[in-house]
C-alpha cells in the first residue's frame, strides 16, 4: 500500500508542470534538489544521530563542481557532471570525517560548522580559482546527451531537466530507503541510541559513522549540482553556516524521524520561504517563529503532526 | 499507516497546486489599459541593506514624478519590489517576478555577485531588465557578452578610474610608495588593479608596499590600519565603500595616519558620504561621489528638489544609488515612450529595448545616456574634500566633473587592454 | 618595534571584545551545556543599543566623556531584559537533545535578524566620533586610542571578576557545582532553576557588553549576529568547551593570530584562525583547556 501511495505521488509530481504555472514548476527544482540533499543529510541527523552544521559545504561542492566541469573543462554530460561531484564531495569528505567523527553532539555541529566555514574563507579568497564572491558560471548541460537547443533556459528547466530531477529524486530514493532498511542502517541506528552500547557489541562505530557521512555528502553534492543548473551560478553563499542552518530547518520542519520527513520538508520550506518572502520583508523573523514552534511544540514534524492527526481521526 | 498520511499530504498539495495555478490559467487582461508593472529587485538587509534603501527612495522619487505627470503613456507605474539576498534567491524572485507577476520591467540589482548570475537568467527568460550596479569586469565578458534584454549601469570601474586620473592630475610626482586597503570581492580588486594599470600608463614611478583585503563588512580594522601604518606609505587608495569605509576612517586617524604625510584616495566615499565626520575625516583628500554629488553648486533644478525633497523626508543626504534608480526608470519611460510614438500604439518588448539603446535622459545628477552596447554613460563627479560647509561632514572643495565616455571602456572592447591603449585625458 | 606593538595592540584588542562574548558562551555551556548560537545577535543588540543609548544621552546633555560607562550600563540593561524571557523559551528543551536545543538557538539568530532591523533600520549605527574624546595615549610612535585600551583594561577585569566570581563566592560554587552535577545539586538543595536563569543572562549580558563596548570604534551592522558566531566559535573550540581559562587564551590565540595574518599574510586571515582551529583539535580534541566528552 506505501508503494502505490508512493507512486501516486510521483504521478502528481509528474503532471504538475501540465497543471501549474511555470514558476511553481521552477520552484519544484531547488525542493527536489533540497530534497535529494536532505535525505543523505538524514541519513546522518536522523539515523545516525549526528547534527552537522555544516553540510552546506557538500552542497556548494556540488554546485562549483558543476561549475568547474560545464564552464571551464567543457563537460558537458549531466551524468558525468553529477558523478564527478559526488566524488569530489566524498573525497573531501573523507578527512573531513575522518576529524569530525570522533566527536560526538554539540562537539560534532560546531566542528562541522568550522569546516563549512572554512570552505567558504577558501571560495571567497582564493579569487582566482573560485571567481571569489562572483562566483562561477554554470552553463547548460546535455540530459542523456540531448541538447534541447530548441528550448529556452526557463522551457528546459520545466520540461526535460524537471522530469530528469524527478526520476533522480526517485532513484536516489530508492537506493536511501535500501541503504536505511539493511543491516548497515540498522547499525547507524544503534550508534544513534547508544553508541558506547553497539560499540560493545561490535559495532564499529566511527567506521559506520565515517561511511554515513560520505554517503550524506555524496547525496549533498548531488542536490548542489541540481541547484546550480537551475540558478546558472555557483556562489560561495552557498558555503555559508547559515544555510547548513536552512538545511537543518527543513528537515525538522519535515520531520526528522521519518523517512519521507526531510522531502516533504524541502518542498514546504521552499513554498513556505517563496511565499513570505512575498508577503512580507520580515520574513526571517516568521521562518524563526515557526522553526521555534516545531522545535517545542512539534519536534517531529509536519509528518509528526500528520500522524498524530490521523492517529485522533482514526480514533474517534 | 503511512499511504494513509502519503494521500492526505498529497491531496493538500493537489489542492494547492490547483489554487497556484489561478495566475497561470487566467486570461490575459487587456492589459494595455492597466497600470505599468514594474518589479524592483533591491537589498533590505545586510551591508547592501542602506544602499538598497537609497535606491529604493530614489526609484520612488521617479515614480511620482512619473505618475503625477500622467504616467509613462499614459500608463501610471505599480511597483512590485522584492528582497535582493544571495543569488540563489534572488533568481527566484525574479523569476516570481517574470513569471508569476508577469512584470513589464525589471529593475534594481546592486550586488556584483547577483548581477553576474542574474544577467543570463534575466536574458533566457526574455526579461527586459536595468541594473542600478553590480557588473564589475571579471566575469562580465562570459555571461553577458551581447546582452538584449539586460540594460546595465556604468562600469563599476569608472570611479577607480576617475579617481586614479584625479591622483596623477594633483599629485603625480608627490608620492613614491603606495598601499592599497580594499574590500576582499571583485569590485575592491578590480579597483586597485584598474589603478595600479593607470599608474603604470602615465609612467607613474611607485612601490606596492602594503596591500589589505579585508573581508567585505568586517567591523575590526586595527590590525588592518596597524599594517599599513608600518609600511609608511605616501599614497593609500582604497576602494571601501561599505560600514567599514568610516571605521577605517576612525581607527586610521586614532592610529595617526591622517596626520598629513599620507595621501587618500577613495573612489567610493560617496556612498558613506555621511558618516565620515569632519572629526576624522582631513581634508586634501579624493572622494568619489560617482553619478550623484548632493552639494553640487550648479546643480540642476531637479537634483536641487530632490536633494530638499530627501533631506526633510528622511534627515539625510542621497548618494549615487539613488541617481542610478532614478536613471533606470527614466531611461525605461524614455523608451517606451519613444517606441510608442513612432509605432503610434502600445509598443512590442523588442520595440522598447530598440528606443532604449542610445536614448538620452537627465538624471538626477546629470545628463546620462544608454549605448547601443546596452552599458550606461553618465556624469562622474569626483573631488578634494574640504571642512568648508555647514555640515559636519566633508564635502567637495575642488570639484572634477568627467563624463563616463572617459572612463569606461568603449563598446566590444576589454577593459584591462583598453586601459592599456586608449587615449585617457587627464 | 613600534609596529609590532601596533600590531600586538591591534590583536589584544580584538580579542578582549572576542573574550566578553567567548565567556558568555562558556559560562552558559559549562553549566546547562546549550551552545547559544545566537550569541552574535546579542553582541548586535549590546552594539544597537550601545548606539541609541549614547546617542539618548548625549541629547539629553550627558557630558560625552560619560559615554563609556553609558555603554557599560546600555549593555548590562539590555542584557538583563532579553536574558530571562529567552532562558524562559530555551528552558522547553533543557531535556531535549542537544540538536533541539542548537535549533532554537538558530531560530532566535533568524528571529533577530529581522527584529534588529525592524527596531534600528538597515543602516549600519555608529558612534560617529565620540570615542575621541578620551584621545589617544603614545608611547614614540605608538599610538593607541585610549578607548582601545581603556576596553582591554575592562575587559582584563572582567574576566578576573568573573574568576573570581566563579572561585570564592558561594554562588559562584553553586554555579561550578550544578556544572559539574546537575542532579547532585539538585539533590543538595541548589534551585537549579534559579541557578540556570542566572547563569544565562550573566552570559547574556556578557555577549551584549562586548557588543556594547565594541561599537564606538566599529559600527553596529545587521550581519555582525552571523558573523561572529564564526569567530567565537574558533574561541571556544581551541579554549576548550566550558573553560573560562579556555575563553580566555582561545580568544588571545584568535586576536593576535588575526592580527599576525593581516600584516604579513593578508589573503589568510581567517583561513590561518581555521587552520589553528583543526590542528588544535588534531592535537588536543577537547580543546586546550577543555574537558575531554564522551
Amino acid at each position: 500500500m506505501r508503494v502505490a501511495a508512493i507512486i501516486a505521488a510521483l504521478v502528481a509530481l509528474a503532471v504538475l508542470p501540465r497543471v501549474v504555472s511555470p514558476y511553481f514548476v521552477t520552484l519544484m527544482l531547488p525542493a527536489f534538489a533540497y530534497g535529494i540533499a536532505l535525505l543523505g543529510f538524514n541519513l546522518l541527523f536522523g539515523y545516525t544521530g549526528l547534527l552537522s552544521f555544516g553540510h552546506a559545504l557538500f552542497v556548494a561542492i556540488g554546485a562549483y563542481s558543476a561549475a568547474v566541469m560545464t564552464a571551464k573543462l567543457g563537460v558537458k554530460s549531466f551524468e558525468l557532471i553529477v558523478l564527478g561531484a559526488a566524488f569530489a564531495a566524498v573525497l573531501v569528505a573523507i578527512p573531513v570525517g575522518l576529524l569530525s567523527v570522533r566527536y560526538v553532539r554539540i562537539f560534532f555541529g560546531i566542528l562541522t560548522l568550522a569546516f563549512g566555514m572554512l570552505f567558504h574563507s577558501f571560495l571567497f579568497k582564493f579569487y582566482d580559482i573560485t571567481g571569489g564572491d562572483t562566483g562561477l558560471r554554470v552553463l547548460r548541460p546535455l540530459l542523456l546527451g540531448f541538447a534541447f537547443q530548441d528550448l529556452d533556459k526557463t522551457a528546459f528547466l520545466v520540461g526535460p531537466f524537471y522530469y530528469y530531477c524527478l526520476a533522480l529524486l526517485a532513484l536516489l530514493g530508492f537506493v536511501m530507503w535500501r541503504i536505511v532498511g539493511s543491516p548497515f542502517g540498522l547499525h547507524l541506528m544503534a550508534i544513534r541510541e547508544n553508541r558506547r552500547k553497539a560499540e560493545y557489541l561490535g559495532v564499529r562505530a566511527r567506521l559506520f559513522c565515517l561511511l554515513a557521512f560520505a554517503i550524506s555528502a555524496f547525496y549533498c553534492a548531488v542536490g548542489g549540482v541540481m541547484l546550480a543548473i537551475g540558478i546558472g551560478q555557483a556562489d560561495p553563499e552557498l558555503a555559508y553556516w547559515t544555510h547548513s542552518g536552512e538545511l537543518v530547518f527543513m528537515t525538522v520542519l519535515g520531520g526528522f524521524a521519518n523517512f519521507f520527513g526531510p522531502l516533504i520538508g524541502a518542498f514546504s520550506y521552499i513554498f513556505l520561504k517563496s511565499q513570505l518572502m512575498s508577503i512580507t520583508e520580515y520574513w526571517r523573523f516568521v521562518m524563526g517563529v515557526i522553526l521555534v514552534l516545531i522545535v517545542v511544540l512539534f519536534p517531529r514534524g509536519l509528518v509528526g503532526v500528520a500522524q498524530t492527526a490521523w492517529a485522533r481521526i482514526k480514533r474517534s | 499507516m503511512q499511504r494513509s498520511r502519503r494521500k492526505i499530504l498529497k491531496a493538500v498539495g493537489g489542492a494547492g497546486a490547483m489554487l497556484a495555478a489561478q495566475p497561470y490559467l487566467s486570461f490575459p487582461a487587456i492589459a494595455q489599459a492597466g497600470p505599468l508593472r514594474i518589479g524592483i529587485i533591491a537589498p533590505k538587509s545586510g551591508i547592501a541593506g542602506t544602499i538598497g534603501e537609497c535606491g529604493l527612495r530614489g526609484c520612488q522619487f521617479a515614480v511620482e514624478r512619473i505618475n503625477a505627470g500622467g504616467g509613462i503613456a499614459g500608463r501610471k507605474i505599480e511597483l512590485i519590489v522584492e528582497e535582493e539576498t544571495n543569488p540563489k534567491d534572488s533568481i527566484e524572485r525574479l523569476r516570481k517576478l517574470v513569471l508569476q507577476d508577469k512584470v513589464d520591467c525589471v529593475q534594481g540589482i546592486i550586488s556584483s555577485g547577483v548581477s553576474l548570475a542574474m544577467g543570463p537568467a534575466a536574458e533566457e527568460m526574455k526579461a527586459l531588465t536595468i541594473f542600478w550596479d553590480g557588473t564589475t569586469q571579471d566575469g562580465v565578458k562570459e555571461t553577458m557578452p551581447n546582452p538584449h534584454y539586460v540594460f546595465r549601469s556604468t562600469d563599476n570601474e569608472c570611479e577607480a578610474v576617475m579617481a586614479s586620473l584625479l591622483v596623477v592630475k594633483h599629485w603625480k610626482g608627490q608620492f613614491k610608495t603606495v598601499a592599497g586597503i580594499n574590500p576582499d570581492y571583485s569590485y575592491g580588486r578590480n579597483n586597485f588593479a584598474a589603478f595600479q594599470a593607470l599608474l603604470k600608463k602615465f609612467g607613474v614611478q611607485h612601490e606596492v608596499v602594503a596591500e589589505q583585503w579585508p573581508k567585505v563588512g568586517t567591523t575590526d580594522l586595527t590590525s588592518h590600519v596597524a599594517a599599513l601604518k608600518a609600511a609608511k606609505p605616501d599614497l593609500v587608495f582604497s576602494s571601501l565603500l561599505f560600514a567599514d569605509l568610516p571605521i577605517f576612517m576612525r581607527t586610521a586617524h586614532g592610529a595617526g595616519l591622517m596626520d598629513g604625510r599620507t595621501k587618500f584616495a577613495f573612489p567610493a566615499a560617496g556612498f558613506q558620504h555621511t558618516a565620515l565626520k569632519k572629526s576624522f575625516t582631513p581634508e586634501g583628500m579624493i572622494f568619489g561621489h560617482n553619478t550623484l554629488y548632493f552639494d553640487l553648486p550648479n546643480a540642476s533644478a531637479l537634483q536641487k528638489q530632490f536633494v530638499q525633497e530627501y533631506e526633510s523626508k528622511y534627515k539625510d543626504y542621497p548618494h549615487w544609488e539613488a541617481d542610478r534608480a532614478y536613471f533606470a526608470m527614466q531611461v525605461y519611460k524614455a523608451g517606451v515612450e519613444a517606441a510608442y510614438k513612432a509605432k503610434n500604439a502600445w509598443p512590442s518588448q523588442d520595440d522598447v529595448i530598440g528606443a532604449m539603446e542610445g536614448v538620452k535622459i537627465d538624471s538626477l545628477g546629470g545628463p546620462g545616456q544608454m549605448r547601443k552596447d546596452h552599458i550606461a554613460d553618465q556624469t562622474f563627479y569626483q573631488g578634494i574634500t574640504t571642512h568648508n560647509n555647514r555640515y559636519d561632514f566633508p564635502t567637495l572643495g575642488q570639484i572634477d566633473t568627467m563624463y563616463s565616455d572617459q572612463l569606461q571602456k568603449p563598446p566590444g572592447a576589454d577593459f584591462w587592454k583598453w586601459i592599456e591603449t586608449a587615449q585617457i585625458k587627464l | 618595534m613600534n609596529a609590532f606593538f601596533d600590531l600586538l595592540l591591534g590583536g589584544v584588542f580584538h580579542a578582549a571584545v572576542l573574550f566578553l562574548v567567548a565567556a558568555g558562551l562558556q559560562l552558559v555551556f559549562g553549566v546547562q551545556k546549550i551552545v547559544n548560537l545566537a550569541c552574535g545577535s546579542f553582541y548586535a543588540l549590546g552594539a544597537y543599543f550601545g548606539v541609541t543609548a549614547v546617542k539618548w544621552a548625549i541629547a539629553a546633555g550627558a557630558a560625552p566623556y560619560l559615554f563609556l560607562p553609558v555603554l557599560i550600563v546600555a549593555g548590562i540593561a539590555i542584557g538583563s531584559i532579553i536574558g530571562p524571557p529567552i532562558e524562559a523559551l530555551l528552558r522547553t528543551v533543557y531535556r531535549r537533545d542537544e540538536a533541539f536545543q542548537l535549533l532554537l538557538t538558530f531560530a532566535l539568530v533568524l528571529m533577530f535578524q529581522d527584529a534588529l532591523r525592524f527596531f534600528f533600520g538597515a543602516n549600519p549605527q555608529q558612534l560617529g566620533d565620540t570615542a575621541m574624546v578620551y584621545g589617544t595615549l603614545s608611547a614614540g610612535s605608538v599610538l593607541v586610542p585610549t578607548y582601545n585600551a581603556l576596553v582591554i583594561i575592562a575587559s582584563v577585569a572582567i574576566a578576573f571578576g568573573l574568576g573570581a566570581f566563579l572561585q570564592r563566592t558561594r554562588f559562584g560554587r553553586i554555579l561550578r557545582a550544578t556544572a559539574e552535577n546537575r542532579e547532585m545539586s539538585e539533590a543538595m538543595g541548589v534551585n537549579v532553576r534559579r541557578v540556570y536563569a542566572t547563569v544565562f543572562t550573566l552570559g547574556t549580558i556578557l555577549g551584549t557588553v562586548g557588543g556594547a563596548l565594541v561599537v564606538p570604534t566599529a559600527a553596529a551592522s545587521l550581519d555582525m549576529p552571523v558573523e561572529l558566531v564564526v569567530e567565537a566559535f574558533a574561541v571556544v573550540v581551541i579554549g576548550g568547551l566550558g573553560s573560562m581559562r579556555g575563553a580566555l587564551i582561545g580568544a588571545l590565540i584568535v586576536g593576535i593570530m588575526r592580527a599576525l595574518a593581516i600584516r604579513y599574510y593578508a589573503e589568510l586571515e581567517m583561513l590561518a584562525i581555521y587552520v589553528v582551529v583543526i590542528a588544535v583539535l588534531i592535537a588536543r580534541p577537547a580543546g586546550l583547556f577543555g574537558k575531554p566528552v564522551e
